[in-house]
C-alpha cells in the first residue's frame, strides 16, 4: 500500500487503541484454546485416524458427473463397482457382480449380483439398484462427464430377476468391463439418489464401500469413517484388523512445495504428487516412506498440430522428436523418478508395444539433416534456421502443473541449439488450454489422460475424436482403433494396438516425454499402501496403522 | 552530527541504487553465462568460482540471471511509475487547483478506486489486459494512479494557501503563472519523495505479478519469476531464490532510504 513518508513521525499510539488491541488478543487466545480443545476431543473418539493430503480441490465430487482423477482418492472407498481390476494382475475380478457373461454376438452382457450387500443407509443392493444408477448416469440432464462415456455403445438394460441384470449394446464393446471397474460407475444408493437432487447428492454420497462419507466441508476437508458391516469386498481387499484405519480425514495441499513439509511435520500421514526434487530429502528420513506409483494411460506429452505449418510436415515433426533429449528432461526435471516415455501409451498399460522404444533416439545431427531435407537452413546466419525467409519458430502451449513449464523451458533450450526457436505460453487452467486447442493457435500443446484401457487412444487419435487436438487423420488408423474395441480376444486386440502405436509414432503425431508416476509419501507407521489398477486411487481398506 | 549521519545514509542509498541500475544496464558485459541456456548436468550447483550464485533446476547460471533480471524488473518498475505519474499528476493538479465540483467529482472517483487494495486492482486489470511484461506495468501503474492523484492534490492545496502564493495572487498574477511558478515548485519535493516511495512499491507489485506468472515469457530472467522458480527448490538450492530475493530487497531498501532522505532534506538531494 502507499504510505506517505511523513506518516512515520506520528508515533504515539493512544492508550485507548492499545486497550482495544489487548482485548482483541485476549479474545483470539480464548478462540484458539477452544479450537485446540475441540480438536483434542475429536482425536479421542476417532480410533485409528490418518490425515490424507489431496493435491487439488476438484470442481465437483460426484463420480457419476465429474471427471477428476482426484475425486476417486476418497470415493473409490465409498463405492463398490460391479467388477474390479486386480491391482497387480490387471485381471477382472468379481465386485458387486459375482459372475458375468457376454452373449455370443457381443451385444449384451449379463451380470449375476451378490445377494448379501447393503448400502450405508440400509437400502438393500439388487438389480433395481443397478438400474437406478444406470438411469441416472444416462439421463441427459445429469450431463455426465465421464461415466456415460465409459458405457460406450450402451443402449439399455433388462432386469432379469432381483439379482440379475443384462446390459445391451448397439455393437460389441470390449472396454465395457474396464469402465464398470472405475469409480465413475460406482453403485450409489437409490434411496439417496431419490432424496437429493443432482447437484446436492455429491455432499451426501451413499455407497456400499468399505468407508462411509461422514462429512464434506467444501475446500476444507472430507471425512470418511470405516463401514463395520463391510464383508463383500473383492479378493484383494484385506480383512479388517484392529490396526485398520477407522477415520480418514482428507485435507487439501494444492501448493506442491508444501506437501513434503506437511508429511515431515506429521500434519498428514499420506499424500500424493510430491515434488520430484523433494524425494531425496524424504528418503533420508526413516520415519517416512516414498512410493512411486506408475499411472497407466497416456504419458506426459505434447501433441503436434498437424494442421498448421510447419508441423503439418512429417519431416519437421520427426526432426523435433530426434531433437528432444528425453533422458535429460526426465533426469533434470523429474530427478529420474519417472521412466522416459516413447509412445502414445505408457509401459504399464495393457497392450503397450515396446517396439516404439527404438524409434526416436536423441540425435540432433540427424534432426538437422531432416530439416535440411525439408528445405531449412540458416541462410541469414542468426542461429535460427529458416526457409523462404520464414524463420523456424514454433509456439508451445502448456499448463502450469506437473512441472510442464520446466519441461518446456528445457525443450526450448535444447531445440535452440539446433536452430529452432520456441515461444512458450503457459496457461493458468484447462479451459484456456482447450480454447488454444480449438482455435488451432499452436504447434505443440501439452495434453494427456489416464486409464488402463488402451481404447483411451480413440478420442485422442481418431478422425474427429473429442480430444483429437493434433487434427491428425488416418483412415487406416481409424479402422484399427474402431476394430480394437469390437474385439474381445486379447491377442487380436494386442495386434491391433501394436499397429496403432507404431503408426502414431511413425507419423510423429505426439512428442512423449515421461511416463506418469505419482510420488506418494506416507509415514513409516502406515502399512498396506496399495493403489487400484488405475494407479490413482488408494485401497483405504488395506491400510494398517501401527501405533 | 545527526545531519552528517543523515547525509551519509542518503549517499549510501544513492550509491546502492546507482549500483543496482549500473549492474542491470551492464548485464550483457558482466554476465558470465547465457541467462537462458539450460545445462541440466549442472543442476543445483552451489555458489562457486564458475557460478558465483550457483545454478537452478535447469542448470542455468543464477548470477547471470540475476543481472539480466534486474534490467527487466527495474525497467518494469520505471515504466509503472511513469504510467502512474502522468495521469496521477494531471488529475491531482486539476482537482487541487480546479473548481470545487471538479475536485469533488475526481476525488470521488479516485476514492472509489482506492477502496480496492492496489494489488487486487492490478490483478483484476491483468485479467482484462492479459499477461505480458508491458501489461504488468500497465496494470500496476493504473492501480497506482489514485494514490498519486490524492497526494498531488494535497500538495497543491497546501501550496495554494501559502502566504507568498496569496501575495502573488494579490499582485495580479494569472492562475497559470501561479500554478507553474509557485505551486508546482513548492509541491515538487514532496511529490518527488512520493515518486520514490512509489518506485519501490512498483518494484514489489510488479515482481509480485511476475511471481504469480503474469509476466509472459517464462524463461526470461526476472526477479519475481526467479523467486517463483526458486521457491519450489528452496530446500535443495536456497541460492536460487536468495539471489533475486536479496537483490529485490536491497534495491527497495535503497529507494526507500533515498525517498525518506529527500523528504526530510530536499536541498541535499
Amino acid at each position: 500500500m502507499l504510505t506517505s513518508a511523513s506518516m512515520r513521525r506520528r508515533l504515539p499510539v493512544s492508550l485507548g487503541v492499545l486497550g482495544v488491541l489487548i482485548a482483541i488478543l485476549c479474545l483470539a487466545g480464548v478462540v484458539v484454546a477452544l479450537l485446540a480443545l475441540r480438536a483434542g476431543l475429536d482425536d479421542k473418539d476417532g480410533g485409528n485416524r490418518i490425515v490424507y493430503g489431496l493435491t487439488l480441490n476438484p470442481s465437483g465430487f460426484d463420480p457419476h458427473i465429474h471427471i477428476s482423477n482426484e475425486l476417486g482418492i476418497p470415493f473409490y472407498s465409498i463405492y463398490d463397482t460391479l467388477i474390479y481390476r486386480h491391482p497387480q494382475t490387471m485381471d477382472f475380478v468379481p465386485g458387486l457382480a459375482e459372475r458375468w457373461e457376454m452373449a455370443p454376438d457381443g451385444l449384451s452382457w449379463t451380470f449375476a449380483l451378490r445377494r448379501d450387500v447393503t448400502f450405508h443407509d440400509g437400502t438393500p443392493f439388487n438389480a433395481q439398484a443397478v438400474a437406478a444408477n444406470l438411469d441416472r448416469i444416462t439421463n441427459p440432464e445429469l450431463a455426465s462427464g465421464k461415466a456415460l462415456a465409459l458405457l460406450g455403445p450402451y443402449t439399455g438394460y433388462t432386469v432379469v430377476d432381483d439379482f440379475t441384470i443384462t446390459l445391451h449394446l448397439s455393437e460389441p464393446y470390449a472396454p465395457l468391463l474396464d469402465g464398470l471397474s472405475q469409480v465413475y460407475l460406482g453403485m450409489a444408493s437409490p434411496a439417496a439418489l431419490r432424496e437429493y437432487s443432482k447437484n446436492t447428492y455429491q455432499w451426501h454420497q451413499v455407497g456400499t464401500g468399505p468407508y462411509r462419507l461422514e462429512e464434506i466441508v467444501p475446500g476444507d476437508r472430507i471425512i470418511l469413517r470405516r463401514n463395520p458391516e463391510y464383508a463383500w469386498g473383492p479378493v484383494f481387499y484385506a480383512e479388517a484388523t484392529d490396526q485398520s484405519v477407522d477415520t480418514v480425514e482428507f485435507r487439501f495441499y494444492t501448493d506442491p512445495a508444501t506437501r513434503s513439509l506437511a508429511l515431515e511435520s506429521d500434519a498428514v500421514q499420506m499424500i500424493g504428487e510430491l515434488l520430484p526434487t523433494d524425494v531425496e530429502l524424504l528418503l533420508g528420513n526413516t520415519q517416512l516412506r516414498v512410493l512411486r506409483v506408475p499411472i497407466p494411460g497416456l504419458p506426459q506429452q505434447f501433441f503436434f498440430n498437424t494442421k498448421r505449418a510447419p508441423t503439418d510436415e512429417l519431416a519437421v515433426r520427426q526432426a523435433l522428436l530426434y531433437a528432444t533429449n528425453r533422458t535429460e528432461i526426465v533426469d533434470a526435471v523429474f530427478q529420474g523418478q519417472s521412466p522416459v516415455a516413447h509412445g502414445p501409451l505408457t509401459a504399464t498399460t495393457p497392450f503397450y508395444d515396446p517396439a516404439v522404444e527404438a524409434l526416436y533416439p536423441f540425435d540432433p545431427t540427424f534432426a538437422q539433416s531432416l530439416l535440411l531435407g525439408a528445405g531449412y537452413g540458416d541462410s541469414d546466419n542468426d542461429g535460427i534456421w529458416d526457409r523462404d525467409g520464414e524463420p523456424l519458430r514454433l509456439t508451445m502451449i502448456f499448463p502450469s502443473w506437473n512441472q510442464t513449464p520446466e519441461v518446456a523451458q528445457l525443450i526450448q533450450s535444447e531445440w535452440r541449439d539446433i536452430g529452432i526457436e520456441v515461444e512458450l505460453i503457459r496457461v493458468p487452467d484447462f479451459p484456456t488450454l482447450r480454447s488454444y486447442a480449438l482455435e488451432g493457435d499452436f504447434h505443440l500443446i501439452a495434453f494427456y489422460d489416464f486409464g488402463v484401457e488402451a481404447s483411451l487412444l480413440n478420442q485422442f487419435y481418431m478422425t474427429g475424436g473429442a480430444n483429437n487436438w493434433s487434427g491428425f487423420s488416418d483412415s487406416e488408423l481409424d479402422g484399427w482403433l474402431h476394430e480394437a474395441v469390437r474385439q474381445v480376444d486379447a491377442g487380436t486386440r494386442a495386434a491391433l494396438y501394436s499397429s496403432v502405436q507404431q503408426r502414431i509414432m511413425e507419423q510423429a503425431v505426439v512428442l512423449p516425454i515421461r511416463e506418469y508416476v505419482n510420488l506418494n509419501g506416507t509415514t513409516a507407521r502406515l502399512d498396506g499402501v496399495i493403489f487400484s489398477a488405475q494407479g490413482w486411487w488408494p485401497l483405504l481398506r488395506n491400510l494398517q496403522l501401527r501405533p | 552530527m545527526a545531519n552528517g549521519w543523515r547525509r551519509g545514509r542518503l549517499r549510501a542509498a544513492l550509491a546502492l541504487l546507482a549500483a543496482a541500475i549500473a549492474l542491470a544496464v551492464l548485464a550483457p558485459w558482466l554476465a558470465t553465462h547465457d541467462p537462458r541456456r539450460a545445462v541440466p548436468e549442472e543442476q543445483f550447483q552451489p555458489p562457486s568460482a564458475t557460478h558465483y550464485f550457483g545454478t537452478d533446476l535447469l542448470g542455468r547460471d543464477v548470477f547471470s540471471r540475476t543481472l539480466y533480471g534486474g534490467g527487466r524488473t527495474l525497467g518494469v518498475a520505471l515504466l509503472t511509475v511513469l504510467i502512474a505519474l502522468g495521469p496521477g499528476l494531471a488529475i491531482g493538479i486539476a482537482a487541487g487547483y480546479g473548481g470545487r465540483w471538479l475536485d469533488a467529482g475526481l476525488m470521488m472517483l479516485m476514492d472509489a478506486l482506492l477502496a480496492f487494495p492496489s494489488l487486487i486492482l492490478a490483478l483484476a486489470l491483468i485479467a482484462l489486459l492479459g499477461s505480458g511484461t508491458v501489461q504488468v506495468a500497465l496494470a500496476v501503474g493504473i492501480a497506482g494512479i489514485p494514490s498519486y492523484a490524492r497526494v498531488t492534490r494535497a500538495a497543491v492545496i497546501q501550496a495554494r494557501s501559502l502566504p507568498f502564493v496569496e501575495a502573488a495572487r494579490a499582485l495580479g498574477a494569472g492562475p497559470r503563472a501561479i500554478l507553474w511558478r509557485h505551486i508546482v515548485p513548492t509541491a515538487a519535493p514532496s511529490l518527488l519523495a512520493f515518486a520514490g516511495v512509489t518506485l519501490s512499491w512498483a518494484l514489489l507489485n510488479g515482481a509480485a505479478l511476475m511471481f504469480l506468472g503474469y509476466g509472459g515469457d517464462i524463461a526470461a530472467p526476472e526477479w519475481g519469476v526467479m523467486l517463483a522458480d526458486g521457491r519450489a527448490a528452496f530446500r535443495n538450492a536456497p541460492w536460487v531464490a536468495l539471489a533475486p530475493g536479496s537483490a529485490l530487497s536491497v534495491t527497495v531498501l535503497a529507494i526507500n532510504l533515498l525517498a525518506g532522505g529527500l523528504a526530510e532534506h530536499p536541498a541535499d538531494g
